[in-house]
């Protein structure tokens, strides 16, 4: 390499060193309650969806229902709301807050985990990179926790909001 | 030979810091998951509140300037600048303006006005302009036309897409905010694209291009941003032909190939910008271009020896012979010898 070039090859690690599919905790459920709510007191909103309004919201959100995934509770000034959603890279707990008119006011995401399903979990691929090392080697442990890449999409993240806007107007703005 | 990377060297020392608040969020913003590290032990009047409004500050880069928003800056001046004078958020300005010098320096590399033929490969929604079969939009960076005073104009009509730019001005924004309020520790990643500011140094994982649930190389980060480009999550199958999110803006050829390509710079704005003018523009000009922003760049290509990247029909970056080949033939050239090759080219 030429001195002073400023585009330089890296090595592919060896795959052994790579940490798997990360997972990040950012908020429980609490936290998030705090976050958006403060100390106001939240009610438990039982949600026993029958099928004319899983039909109805799916018909209105183009997303599928998914019994159980959709937890709500209600405030003096709105509503808070935990639901997830599956990605094909990913699964994503998030929170959202509506205010009492049935508008978002914040979403914050409780819980990231990444999977990546199919042939890189394979070992016999996996070993070709094994005792291919890199002079920058990776200490599981440090303060290793952000990772740069192209960019994954969160396409569902809002899929699953239009999902929850659409159970709002269907099963609680209603009754 | 591949002399050390400068800062990627060593693992950042262990330090004792401590602050009295440590805050870790995350939001669903700029089509991605936006995550924000912050630690500080002064921030007014709370951290959360800070963070709250370093997430404000990423969304109102959102509302100005998205391709999908209708009533974005950007969406208007698409609908109505080609030549009539349209008034836009000095922020908007100041990220064409960027992107411009960008597109000027890169001869085209990068280019903004990218948006038709990616509504076309269906990375972005098909705008009301475009539906009108009759209008072409085949205008290129040296149409968009900077008049002062926040007004821009288009010389020929030209579907402006910030995509490719954006996201790190986003990233920039919210690290600001984080430093006007006093937060001493900082870390903004707008999925991938990403800068740390403060006193730690922090170890940084580059996704493995064929892997990448898994990491490949490590970089080291204080102070500087850094932003990656690859294929591998949006490439797509369409009736004619592979294509991907990344669009080379000359030859409108799609990159899908399984390399990847990061860029280190002080602002997540040039970083953004210069992964593509790494992707697409011969090495000898991607050298001028990173040189001018003080930027460097890092391909990770599967199957090259980084002590003999000539075997793989890779000269290094800067070589004289090379100088008609860019990061995407160095990496679809070292890509013919590697043992998986049912991982690439999918």
């Amino acid at each position: 390499m030429i001195p002073g070039s400023r585009i330089v090859v890296l090595p592919l690690a060896a795959i052994t060193l790579c940490q798997p599919a990360q997972a990040m905790s950012y908020l429980s459920v609490e936290q998030a309650q705090q976050l958006m709510f403060g100390s106001r007191p939240l009610t438990p909103l039982p949600l026993a969806l029958n099928a004319t309004e899983i039909g109805a919201i799916e018909r209105d959100s183009g997303v599928k229902v998914y019994a159980g995934s959709l937890r709500a509770w209600k405030a003096d000034d709105g509503y808070f709301f935990t639901d997830a959603v599956i990605g094909k890279h990913d699964l994503i707990n998030y929170a959202v807050a509506l205010s009492a008119d049935g508008k978002v006011r914040q979403v914050e995401i409780l819980e990231y985990r990444e999977a990546y399903g199919g042939e890189v979990r394979n070992a016999g691929w996996r070993a070709q990179f094994v005792g291919r090392h890199h002079g920058d080697p990776l200490q599981i442990g440090q303060d290793i926790q952000n990772i740069s890449g192209a960019t994954l999409s969160c396409q569902h993240v809002t899929d699953g909001i239009r999902r929850l806007l659409s159970t709002y107007a269907i099963a609680i703005a209603k009754r | 030979m591949l002399s050390p990377l400068p800062s990627a060297s060593r693992a950042p020392p262990r330090a004792p810091y401590s602050y009295r608040d440590e805050v870790c969020r995350a939001r669903p913003l700029l089509g991605t998951v936006v995550e924000i590290r912050a630690a500080s032990s002064n921030a007014q009047p709370s951290l959360h509140a800070v963070v709250d409004a370093a997430f404000a500050a990423i969304e109102r880069v959102q509302r100005l300037m998205s391709y999908h928003v209708p009533d974005s800056d950007l969406s208007v001046i698409n609908r109505t600048a080609a030549g009539t004078e349209q008034r836009v958020d000095a922020a908007t300005y100041a990220v064409i303006e960027s992107a411009l010098r960008i597109a000027a320096l890169s001869e085209g590399a990068f280019d903004p006005c990218v948006g038709e033929r990616l509504e076309r490969w269906g990375y972005l929604p098909a705008s009301a302009a475009t539906a009108d079969a009759r209008r072409e939009f085949a205008g290129r960076w040296q149409d968009v036309e900077l008049l002062g005073q926040c007004r821009v104009r288009f010389s020929r009509p030209l579907l402006l897409d910030l995509g490719g730019i954006a996201k790190g001005y986003a990233v920039d924004r919210a690290v600001q905010t984080l430093q006007a309020a006093g937060v001493e520790e900082i870390c903004v990643n707008a999925g991938g694209d990403l800068r740390v500011a403060g006193a730690r140094a922090r170890t940084i994982r580059l996704r493995h291009p064929l892997a990448p649930d898994l990491s490949a190389a490590t970089l080291t980060l204080q102070d500087s941003a850094l932003a990656t480009s690859a294929a591998y999550y949006s490439r797509r199958r369409l009736p004619f032909g592979e294509v991907s999110a990344l669009l080379d803006p000359r030859s409108s050829r799609p990159y899908v190939d399984g390399g990847c390509v990061s860029v280190r710079a002080a602002d997540c704005m040039s970083a953004d910008a210069l992964t593509k003018v790494v992707l697409f523009a011969a090495p000898q000009l991607a050298e001028r271009t990173l040189a001018a922003c003080g930027a460097q760049a890092f391909v990770q290509s599967p199957a090259v020896d980084p002590a003999r990247p000539e075997a793989a029909g890779v000269t290094a970056g800067a070589s004289p012979r090379s100088g008609t080949q860019n990061a995407r033939q160095i990496i679809a050239n070292s890509a013919r010898g590697n043992a998986a090759p049912g991982i690439l080219n999918r």
